[in-house]
């Protein structure tokens, strides 16, 4: 018999709770349980990136995170990166200025990659941000286009701690 | 994925018990076991997560040793301005493995514990006959697709790839697992597969990898991991190599070197004979050149008729050979 | 800190057609809003999980799911011995077989990785691992593992699809000097980054469906066909995408299982395919072989071509993967033959993947080319221009426009050609060897009838409808660049509504047809729905513009005003309030006036009847493209990576270039991926694809690609389409994998002749 247990995770700043089996990994929670479906699943096997989300603001595939595995830490999707007033991210715009999709599939897991990308000091130079963006494809063949934009959102958010810290 | 219980562990001795109930497997990452679960090849009845442990993913390094907990994440470590310094080969085994979501999950521990990437291990709905899974029913891959199959440690009843960077880096540098009770050198922990494809490891039921010590030595500072694939990133090694070296203050003549093989044998490769043939030599073209070749004594290739392994045994050397002379200098 | 400016479009002419709009839907994308087929809330829902054989072929003897339908959360298991009372389809062109059963789950395999069982369940884990406990048993038959299996043969050959003219076996026996070569690429696959699957949900004997569609009004056909309902009883809903590539254009079996599911249960069912599945589930491009002679004087002009291509097909279908296709078309030649054979192997039926035929065509001609300048001690690009083609020497017509010379002239100044040194090995840096290869492209332009609605809204909002599709090519934004245009409004008033069979029917997203059919529909409307606003401000009584005595009115920027700047002027909106009018609907489609009859509507939107090929009128017209390609070869290794690329096309008028470049990189990117990555690993004991993951079946990542200059050397071709665009989907992918080939041969010396070019080739 299909045992459910209950969790309560924190998604984008808001508690839900839901029943679900052990073995629901964090994406299906989300695309199936929570309605959360900006997450994508391109092949459920850690593989291509897609399911890309932030775990206590690291990027992790969540096709391979249990659900459970999570109850506790702070998870962000695509749909908690803007602001609250529906202000996209620097790196959505970049990605919408710079024609960084085609299709949209992988977006979302490019855009949270990009985002933890930045933030973890890994797009210092365009060779740099196309290692570190590998764990996302994209068939459409974006890449270039990625790499304008995660580079001009790295400027941006960079000039905007500078002017922080001064 | 079948259905499973899932309980966290608050301590290792809690992980440790629980994990020897039937059916009962550990989970850190999460990377391989339950990429495992879903191919249907390890199939957890009870799922003992372990990354709730405080404090074993602690990084420490003195002038002696680095000490790296079981579940430090590859990314923390790759990342580790000390590691960094002290041996680059296995920071840059750690960067150039997987993608840098999967190395925000997966744990050093269960990294060690990441099993071949063979297509007839990893399809058990397709080729029934697996030694690896099922002692006795065969291995599918003889006779089979064997690109990516090893040419090293390889017996009659299996040549599955180890897939691993970092354990490639670790044996060359004589790192140590501690698996709580006992301590095995890394080149100790994995079995080739002989008779007994299914044993990869020497850990027994109820053990876990508490962590990995690493001695530091001139040759581990002065060193580099070599990574060959078809596609830039995010793939597995064809070929790669760790490659420490540490030269005479003549600045030519070998006093230490150490050479592990990756993606070409079934476990983590250390190619003593090229350190010996090295050792006490000048580093020359030609003497690398030479050495390099040792790598691949008793190599076995399949057959090339359904994309066959052997430019493996002329890959790896050219690989070793690389790492050498850009160490030494020469290139 | 500066700030990107949220916003749509850099300056007005954006939204005029041929501006840089950004992608008009590109907002719901970046938010995760867009919501794509498996992601429609629904209530009661069921997942439906495929079983797939492990055998090549055979006849399944029985099915043991006793187990599986005892597990838990499990509804329904459907085997081969369930009638499901279905009936064949028609084919693309609208011919059907009269009472044909159609069975989704077949008694006979005939590939490994045909489905064979469903197993339907309460939720998608339940039915994954009640689909574990499926016990099949077989009697296996011989199989034919592909087309390098002894027991292949040599296949058919297609009389219709042979071209000849002059004598190409004497001319080329004279030639003084002569290249011959057998040219090999393996199976390749789409894997859009959305796995296929759909959502099925009846309403008494009302059909919808969510599935990814290339084409939603011939989906739509063929459920009905298969089930036995009226076409208008059938929808498909399909706004978004996660690229097709060619794979997404036709239900297929599992499409017919889900919905059968969903009828037998009477609630609705999602059944997503697996990325494993997807392999086998659809065919990626067959598997091929071409040989090619090529003769010429000692000056380099060229006397002959003889090419004999096979591809693979399956035991029950013959799908040519034409490797024929571009062979005639690219240079000057008076004697040709061409002779095109498939080949029966046990396999899913191949299908379109990006390029169809011309691109492995492209790859056997454009790499004999280069062995022949090779040959003659000539520059690749001199020994091009010197055969340029005036005219196409197949159909014997003029091309409509061609300006692949400007694409070679203008992509190696562009790529700084002239300081090649043309022998071989001849560049290096340290152990990296330099090699500069070129490579042509071209694709038809494939011309179709389209429909669209404008609706202008009382609220000022105006609506652009069509059942047309969107899977990134841009469809959306030029859409509404298009409409904006024609109609005299504001980008910003525009909202574009798609990928709905209810909606007007369109040509199908392929052959890179649907953005000249589509907007010549769009504008043709647009300019019908502003003469029925202007008819209606001259002649409405309550119009203030009735007593201006203006014969004419223009609307710009979304005010209707009197030309001379006299008199009223005021918005579309206002205009619809003073006549009482809620909203203004207009439609229209680009049929034949003697087409026009209902069935001859449903026929044109639901099959490839009113396809035209390019030399269907007085001209020739196709798409061209000049690959440029430097590579980097690792002297040790044999590892090749593409350092840096410059392409120029002839794709006519761009209606966004933003988007065109986009398309033009993304093929490019996918031509550097069949180059060095890409091929299907085929077991030959058991015929079962083993790298059926994109871990294993490797596309290129971020960092196999360089960057990518593209020039634009087009100009408008009417002929080609209403607004003077001719095909950008195709084209960019054609010609890659030769140019890089030749690199490759001008780094090394070695010439490769079966792709991809991986490093064991090189050692």
């Amino acid at each position: 018999m299909a045992r459910t247990i209950h969790l309560d995770l924190d998604i984008n700043g808001k508690t839900h709770g839901l029943d679900v089996e052990p073995r629901v990994t964090l994406l299906d929670a989300l695309r199936e349980h929570l309605a959360l479906t900006g997450t994508k699943k391109g092949c459920d096997q850690g593989q291509c990136g897609a399911c890309t989300c932030h775990v206590d603001g690291e990027r992790v595939l969540s096709c391979l995170t249990l659900a459970a595995q999570v109850e506790g830490r702070q998870v962000t999707t695509i749909e908690g990166i803007a602001g609250d007033d529906g202000t996209l991210h620097v790196v959505q715009r970049a990605f919408l200025e710079h024609d960084a999709f085609q299709c949209g599939y992988c977006t979302p897991g490019q855009i949270m990659s990009a985002v933890a990308c930045i933030r973890e000091g890994h797009a210092g130079s365009d060779a740099e941000i196309r290692e570190y963006m590998s764990g996302n494809l994209c068939r459409c063949g974006a890449y270039i286009s990625i790499v304008a934009a995660v580079r001009d959102a790295a400027a941006t958010l960079g000039a905007g701690q500078k002017a922080e810290a001064a | 994925m079948r259905d499973f219980s899932y309980s966290r562990a608050s301590s290792i001795e809690e992980a440790r018990k629980a994990a020897l109930q039937a059916g009962a497997m550990m989970l850190a990452g999460g990377t391989t076991l339950l990429d495992l679960a879903k191919c249907g090849v390890g199939e957890p009845d009870q799922v003992i997560d372990i990354s709730h442990i405080i404090g074993l993913d602690a990084i420490s390094i003195d002038e002696r040793a680095a000490t790296i907990g079981a579940l430090a994440k590859m990314s923390a470590v790759a990342d580790h301005p000390a590691v960094l310094a002290a041996f680059p080969a296995v920071a840059q085994s750690l960067s150039l493995a997987a993608s840098q979501q999967l190395r925000n999950m997966a744990t050093i521990g269960g990294n060690l514990l990441q099993r071949t990437r063979c297509p007839y291990f990893r399809d058990p709905a397709t080729f029934a006959a697996c030694n690896k899974r099922e002692p006795g029913s065969g291995c599918s891959a003889l006779g089979g697709v064997t690109r990516n199959h090893a040419v090293l440690g390889t017996s009659e009843h299996c040549i599955a790839t180890y897939p691993g960077d970092l354990a490639t880096a670790l044996v060359a540098f004589d790192a140590v697992v501690d698996l709580g009770g006992r301590s095995v050198s890394v080149e100790d922990f994995f079995l080739a597969p002989g008779d007994t494809p299914d044993r990869e490891t020497v850990i027994t039921p109820g053990e876990m990898i508490v962590g990995v010590s690493l001695p530091t030595s001139a040759a581990a500072r002065n060193s580099t991991y070599l990574k060959v694939r078809d596609r830039q990133s995010y793939e597995f090694a064809a070929a790669s190599a760790a490659v420490g070296l540490e030269l005479e203050a003549d600045g030519k003549t070998v006093r230490d070197v150490r050479v592990a093989l990756g993606g070409v044998a079934t476990k983590p490769w250390r190619a003593r004979e090229v350190e010996q043939a090295l050792i006490g030599k000048a580093l020359t073209d030609e003497t690398v050149t030479a050495a390099a070749r040792l790598s691949m004594n008793g190599a076995v290739a399949q057959p090339a008729s359904s994309g066959g392994n052997h430019y493996k045994i002329e890959l790896a050397p050219r690989v070793v050979a690389r790492a050498l002379r850009t160490l030494g200098g020469l290139a | 800190m500066t700030i990107l400016e949220p916003r749509k479009h850099g300056s007005a002419a954006d939204g005029m057609v041929g501006g840089r709009l950004s992608r008009f839907e590109g907002e719901l994308k970046i938010t995760g809003n867009a919501t794509y087929a498996l992601e429609y809330p629904l209530e009661n829902l069921a997942h439906a999980v495929l079983v797939q054989s492990t055998i090549a072929a055979g006849r399944v003897v029985s099915v043991d799911a006793a187990a599986a339908r005892a597990a838990a959360g499990v509804l329904l298991v459907l085997t081969p011995e369930d009638e499901l009372g279905l009936m064949t389809a028609s084919d693309w062109f609208g011919n059907r077989s009269e009472n044909q059963p159609f069975h989704p789950l077949p008694k006979v395999v005939r590939y490994n990785g045909e489905s064979i069982v469903a197993v339907i369940a309460e939720s998608r884990e339940q039915a994954i691992e009640a689909a574990k406990l499926i016990r099949i048993t077989y009697e296996e038959a011989p199989a034919v593992a592909d087309m390098d299996d002894p027991k292949a043969g040599e296949g058919k050959l297609l009389d219709a699809m042979t071209v000849e003219w002059g004598d190409a076996e004497k001319a080329l026996a004279a030639s003084a000097v002569r290249i011959e070569a057998e040219y090999r690429t393996p199976r390749e696959y789409h894997v859009a980054m959305e796995p296929h699957g759909l959502t099925a949900q009846w309403d008494g004997d009302q059909l919808t469906v969510w599935e990814p569609s290339q084409w939603t009004h011939g989906m739509a056909r063929t459920y009905a066909e298969w089930f036995g309902i009226a076409l208008d009883d059938v929808r498909i809903v399909s706004p978004f995408i996660g690229g097709g590539f060619g794979s997404k254009g036709g239900a297929l079996a599992y499409g017919a299982v889900a919905v059968a599911a969903a009828k037998k249960l009477g609630r609705p069912v999602r059944l997503a395919v697996s990325r494993p599945q997807n392999f086998t589930s659809y065919g990626g491009r067959a598997a091929t072989h071409q040989t090619i002679a090529l003769g010429a004087t000692q000056e380099g002009v060229l006397q002959a071509i003889v090419h004999r291509g096979a591809s693979e097909t399956s035991t029950y279908m013959d799908y040519p993967e034409q490797t024929g296709a571009a062979t005639p078309i690219l240079y000057k030649v008076e004697n040709f033959s061409s002779q095109t054979r498939v080949v029966p192997v046990n396999a899913v039926t191949p299908g379109a993947l990006r390029g169809p035929g011309k691109n492995p065509s492209a790859y056997g001609i454009e790499s004999a080319i280069d062995e022949l300048a090779h040959k003659l001690s000539m520059d690749p690009l001199e020994l091009r221009l010197k055969n340029y083609a005036d005219h196409d020497y197949q159909s014997g017509k003029p091309w409509s426009t061609r300006r692949l010379r400007e694409a070679l002239t203008e992509g190696s100044a562009a790529f700084g050609w002239a300081g090649r040194r043309h022998e071989p090995r001849s560049m290096r840096d340290g152990k990296a060897l330099i090699g500069w290869g070129l490579g042509c492209g071209t694709f038809p332009v494939i011309r179709a009838p389209s429909s669209a609605m404008i609706r202008v809204l009382r609220s000022g909002r105006v609506e652009v409808v069509s059942g047309a599709i969107d899977m990134g090519q841009g469809t959306y934004t030029i859409l509404a660049q298009t409409a904006a245009e024609a109609l005299g409004v504001s980008i910003d008033q525009v909202d574009v509504v798609l990928g709905d069979s209810r909606l007007p029917g369109s040509a199908i997203a392929g052959g890179s047809m649907l953005a000249g059919s589509i907007t010549g529909a769009v504008h043709k409307t647009a300019n019908a729905a502003r003469e029925e606003i202007v008819g209606l401000a001259l002649n409405d009584p309550n119009s203030p513009f009735r007593d201006t005595g203006a014969n004419t009115l223009v609307v710009s920027e979304g005010r209707i005003s009197v030309a001379s700047g006299d008199g009223p002027s005021m918005t579309l909106s206002d205009l619809l309030s003073a006549v009482g009018r809620d909203a203004l609907e207009v439609t229209r489609n680009t049929l034949p006036d003697d087409a026009q009859s209902a069935t001859d509507r449903s026929n044109a939107w639901t099959s490839m009847g009113r396809v035209q090929g390019p030399t269907m009128g007085d001209t020739s017209m196709h798409s061209w493209c000049a690959h440029f390609v430097e590579v980097r070869v690792d002297e040790d290794f044999g590892t090749v990576r593409v350092s840096r690329m410059v392409s120029a096309f002839d794709c006519g008028r761009l209606y966004n270039p933003k988007m065109v470049e986009s398309q033009w990189r993304g093929g490019i990117i996918m031509g550097i991926g069949q180059a060095l990555l890409e091929e299907g690993l085929v077991d030959p004991r058991n015929a079962r694809t083993i790298n059926n993951n994109v871990g294993d079946y490797l596309v290129p990542t971020n960092s196999d690609i360089p960057d990518i200059e593209v020039i634009s050397v087009g100009v408008p071709d009417y002929e080609a389409s209403a607004l003077g665009g001719k095909g950008v989907g195709e084209v960019g992918i054609v010609g890659v994998a030769p140019a890089i080939a030749n690199a490759v041969f001008h780094a090394t010396g070695k010439r490769v002749r079966d792709l991809p070019i991986t490093l064991e080739k090189l050692m």
